[in-house]
């Protein structure tokens, strides 16, 4: 981590709290996390809401698509569409995909949210929308021909009957349920939207709310819904990342999920990506980086420490990282 | 207790009714095992070879193989379809082998083929008896009209009075009992605990006892069960010793030993002897539960100062610990001063998440709430994780409680049930007005259809309950009574009361010395009280039901001036009710709807001073008032919430917030530690907080520990690095 790298995306890195992977792992991660760039990238955002099929689920599907479209219309470089109600069709889904397969390159992101009921017959996965239902099948072929990074954001009934056959590499797969069976209506999709306007889900402060920081606050809060009540819980949502293998309740590097997810941006919430095009700040961006880069390594060797010997170096480090800061504010 | 054998024991050959179900042959059996033969084993296992089936049932049964003994009756039932005997001995074996409910569905076969079938009468008394259900002498006394020589259940009669504590009663039906069969040891039994619960040790009827059977440890136990019940535990404790010490094969009196010294936090020797009878083979729910109860111990941490010891579940101790210490402490220097009694031990409460733990401290225990437990100086509540939110008031629950250890301590354990459960639910809305349960649907059916119990009877509401809701109106109309009594009388006329019950006189001589009235009197004049109190909800509320369907169907349609309109009219005839789905709740949203925030933040108001509890409601309240400006407001709002449900991150966080706005620093740092408890989402910002907090409390070093744990998280994080570096310059 010597060398100076583009300016850092304000992305969301992997947990900072928890052990990374052993070996190059880490390194790695941070490696890609360096050439990953918003400012030449462009984000795609399309979110369905299909059928309620009663009044009550047709406002809440339709709210929540509406409070998406709010949040998200002010995020820079974004393209943003909503279908909703009787526009939810699966000719209609199809056509947007393959309007944005047109336009997105391989440097964008691409996020779809889908919001409301879900079915499982054992074989395939259907969303339920206006007219002939949309199968996983029919989701993946024409995501497939997406050339951007994506983000599947399925918030359905048994949404989790549809990850074996979307998920691929470069494509982040988020369920509100862990399979086809939890075929109750959601509570996941209100916390998934609550954690893009509450600022305590950018857990590393740095102000972009990654993918895997909305899963992990929605995970809890719909957990926590369901143990208020004393409920039995019927949703268990799942995140997978790695395009093999199933999604899991808590991405960590032990299980190897969340890598991808973790710096996949959903929103922006500050303008650090400005200062980092400013020429003039270079030196202390690059010394920036390298207090990071210490103070990742001393994480990493934290059980080999002492704690008052850990948090003497740490708070050396964040310190000077702090005191970067300020300059490169000024 | 496991109340079914102390009485299966106590069969006198001599008094057998032509219409008992046993076998003959089985008799001479029954009568050894009555004088504690020590050939009566032997006796059974002759029965074990006969060709009958139902012989051979009793002779397994005898032997202690339920097994076999199933099996045997199973054929006995099938060889005799017509016979209601063997399905009512059937049932009494399961009603010993804890499975009550299939034991009554035996009797209750038994009473198709026979309707008067005595012995069945008797089972199904035995069956409610053991449930603390008020019809066990209703079943009693049929099975006495259909055989009035049924000297057994004069002995139920006998104790079910004296559980409702009504001696006299109990004393008669004991004595008609002996008048049948001068053996019937269960009726000795009774009048020797009578006897010990005056304090009269040396019992004539105990000598009698063992004349018949000098191993008849079911006596001392059916004494201690009075005791426990009595809330003298240390004496129960002492009787349960003196039954396995006569009988060491009693298992039933060691696993009732077990669980009154655990009660009394005596957790060592508890284990050891409910061990022993579990290896014994007595592995009842009671016992079984009870052990594991045991075993989950050390998943909880426990914090001790000299006056109180707090046991708190790892997961949740550093969220709780804060609240529940300083309510505890709070309630002990209260208590100290209003009571002018100091306790010489320190109190112990025990905390409990799972709902189902503490229910396994409550078993077997009548007419007990369902939110806290004391036994003597031991507390156990549910947790405010246990329950659903806005369910319960956790401080109120612990006042209630508290309440309990003083009265008990200071009447030496003599008090009736009535009034130290009156006194405890006085204390919760002393506490706080907006403490303490509301006036529910059945407590106002109660009043209006002229229910509620007369002084001298009301412990029978609470131990023998005769409807569903008694319990919980019997614990309304005691608390009612205490503050009738403390309004016209004055509060030291309470303690006065409690210094003449711990003297070991009857509610009866208590009220006719202090109240200076005939109980019938103050019954009278408590009624004359009370009831203009609730005139106007009683009054209203068949009204208010029917029209509080329609608000909901309004606001549902979202026609908001019509439930503005109809919400004002019907809210006061039931002010009250603050539950799910309250006038409040529904005037709230019309008003928030129609975007008066001013009247919205006044309904709010009004539901949370009249105890109101939802959490979602309170926050909303805190939000609205914070927006306006009144934070003093709004932090008391929350500060209410603690005292409901503390597994809140956003609520702790807002008051957090608010404490430092208002300096007080304390109360910062509380809350923040609150949310860090809670395993937040936001360890960055949760962390970033404290150490503002503790800048303001001028503890730099702290602060300085906590932004360097918010930095650890975030490194980036902004504000954190700026307060990082204020405070490095001032070191």
């Amino acid at each position: 981590m010597k060398t100076l790298r583009v300016p850092a995306c304000p992305l969301g890195r992997y947990s900072v709290t928890e052990p990374r992977p052993s070996g190059s792992g880490g390194k790695l991660a941070l490696a890609l996390l360096a050439l990953t760039c918003i400012a030449q990238a462009d984000t795609f955002y399309l979110t369905v809401s299909g059928l309620g099929g009663e009044q009550e689920y047709e406002q809440r599907f339709s709210g929540w698509a509406k409070e998406l479209e709010l949040i998200l219309k002010n995020e820079p470089a974004s393209k943003l569409e909503t279908l909703s109600g009787a526009q939810s069709t699966r000719a209609a889904i199809q056509a947007k995909l393959a309007d944005i397969a047109k336009q997105a390159k391989p440097a964008d992101n691409f996020i779809l949210f889908m919001i409301g009921h879900g079915s499982f017959d054992e074989t395939d996965y259907k969303f339920n929308v206006t007219g002939p239902d949309i199968t996983a099948t029919e989701l993946a072929a024409a995501l497939d021909k997406i050339p951007a990074q994506q983000l599947i954001v399925n918030m359905t009934s048994a949404s989790g009957g549809a990850t074996s056959a979307i998920q691929k590499s470069r494509r982040v797969v988020i369920s509100a349920t862990k399979a086809g069976t939890e075929a109750n209506a959601t509570v996941f999709a209100r916390y998934f939207i609550e954690s893009l306007r509450d600022p305590s889900a950018d857990t590393d402060k740095n102000e972009a709310i990654t993918a895997l920081e909305a899963f992990r606050y929605a995970e809890a809060k719909t957990a926590k819904f369901f143990e208020d009540l004393k409920r039995l819980a019927t949703e268990h949502a799942l995140l997978e990342d790695t395009g093999k293998g199933d999604g899991v309740k808590a991405p960590s590097p032990e299980n190897g999920q969340g890598l991808v997810a973790g710096r996949f941006a959903v929103l922006h919430t500050g303008t650090s990506a400005a200062v980092a095009r400013n020429p003039e700040k270079l030196a202390l961006l690059k010394r920036k980086e390298e207090i990071e880069a210490q103070i990742d390594d001393l994480k990493y060797r934290k059980a080999a420490l002492s704690v008052q010997e850990y948090r003497g170096q740490l708070q050396k480090f964040l310190l000077e990282l702090a005191k970067t800061q300020e300059a490169l504010d000024k | 207790m496991k109340r079914a054998l102390c009485l299966l024991a106590g069969l006198s050959f001599a008094a057998v009714s032509a219409l008992d179900a046993q076998p003959a042959e089985a008799q001479p059996c029954y009568a050894l095992k009555h004088k504690g033969d020590p050939g009566t084993r032997a006796c059974f296992q002759g029965l074990t070879r006969a060709a009958n089936a139902a012989v051979q049932a009793e002779g397994f049964w005898g032997m202690g193989d339920f097994r076999a003994a199933n099996d045997a009756f199973r054929a006995a039932v099938k060889q005799a379809e017509k016979d209601p005997a063997p399905r009512a001995r059937w049932g009494r074996m399961y009603l010993e082998h804890w499975q009550p409910s299939d034991a009554s569905e035996l009797f209750g076969e038994a009473l198709e083929i026979k309707a008067d079938y005595a012995p069945a009468l008797l089972g199904q008394a035995r069956v409610a008896a053991e449930a603390f259900e008020g019809k066990a002498v209703e079943y009693a006394e049929k099975a006495l009209k259909a055989d009035p020589k049924l000297y057994e259940a004069h002995e139920l009669i006998a104790r079910v009075a004296l559980e409702d504590n009504n001696p006299k009663k109990s004393e008669e039906a004991a004595h008609k009992a002996l008048e049948i069969s001068g053996e019937a040891l269960d009726a000795l039994a009774v009048l020797g605990a009578i006897d010990l619960l005056n304090d009269k040790p040396d019992s004539q009827w105990f000598r009698r006892i063992s004349q018949i059977n000098p191993h008849y440890g079911d006596a001392y136990a059916l004494a201690g069960h009075f005791f426990v019940i009595n809330r003298r535990y240390e004496e129960g404790i002492a009787m349960y010793r003196k039954a396995v010490e006569l009988d060491p094969t009693l298992n039933s009196a060691r696993s009732d030993l077990g669980i009154s010294l655990m009660q009394l936090g005596q957790e060592g020797e508890a284990r050891k002897q409910l061990e022993q009878a579990y290896n014994a083979g007595y592995q009842d729910p009671q016992t079984v539960n009870t052990l594991r109860l045991l075993d989950s111990y050390k998943d909880y941490v426990t914090n001790e100062t000299p006056r109180t010891s707090l046991r708190l579940h790892k997961k949740e101790a550093n969220l709780l610990r804060p609240y529940f210490q300083s309510e505890f402490e709070r309630a002990l220097a209260t208590f100290d001063k209003k009571y002018k009694f100091k306790l010489t031990e320190p109190v112990q409460i025990e905390v409990y998440p799972n709902h189902e733990d503490f229910a396994v401290r409550t078993m077997g225990m009548p007419g007990l709430g369902a939110l806290g437990v004391t036994f003597g100086k031991v507390v156990a509540m549910d947790s405010p994780s246990g329950r659903p939110p806005g369910q319960w008031h956790w401080a109120s629950t612990m006042w209630h409680e508290l309440s309990h250890v003083y009265v008990i301590a200071m009447t030496k354990h003599r008090v009736p049930r009535w009034f130290t459960e009156g006194m405890a639910v006085y204390e919760e809305t002393a506490a706080s007005p907006d403490w303490g349960d509301r006036l529910d649907p059945p407590t106002i059916d109660a009043i209006k259809t002229k229910k509620l119990l007369p002084i001298a009877d009301l412990d029978r509401g609470f131990v023998h309950p005769t409807y569903p809701a008694q319990v919980n109106v019997s614990y309304f109309q005691g608390g009612r009574i205490c503050t009738f009594i403390a309004e016209k009388w004055g509060f030291d006329t309470l303690l006065a009361m409690i210094q003449d019950f711990g003297n070991k006189m009857t509610t009866v001589e208590v009220v006719e010395k202090e109240l200076k009235v005939k109980p019938e009197e103050f019954d009278r004049q408590f009624l004359e009280w009370l009831e203009p109190k609730y005139k106007n909800t009683i009054d209203n509320f068949t009204d208010w039901r029917k029209r509080i369907r329609g608000l909901s169907e309004s606001a549902k349609k979202k026609n908001w001036d019509e439930v503005i309109k109809e919400g004002e009219a019907i809210r006061d005839f039931y002010p009250d009710y603050v539950e799910t789905g309250s006038v409040y709740e529904f005037l709230a949203i019309a008003w928030r709807e129609k975007g008066d925030k001013a009247k919205q933040i006044a309904e709010l108001e009004h539901y949370s001073k009249t105890g109101g509890r939802d959490p979602g409601m309170l926050k909303s309240l805190a939000n609205l008032q914070a927006e306006q400006g009144r934070k003093r407001e709004a932090a008391a709002t929350l500060e209410r919430l603690n005292m409901i449900f503390l597994q809140d991150d956003a609520a702790h966080q807002k008051l957090a917030e608010l404490h430092l706005e208002l300096g007080n620093a304390n109360g910062a740092i509380r809350e923040y530690q609150a949310v860090l408890a809670g395993k937040p989402i936001d360890v960055a910002g949760a962390n970033y907080g404290l150490a503002r907090a503790f800048l303001a409390a001028k503890r730099i070093p702290d602060a300085r520990e906590a932004v360097v744990s918010a930095l650890e998280a975030a490194p980036g994080f902004k504000p954190a690095q700026k307060l990082l570096l204020e405070l490095s310059e001032k070191e």
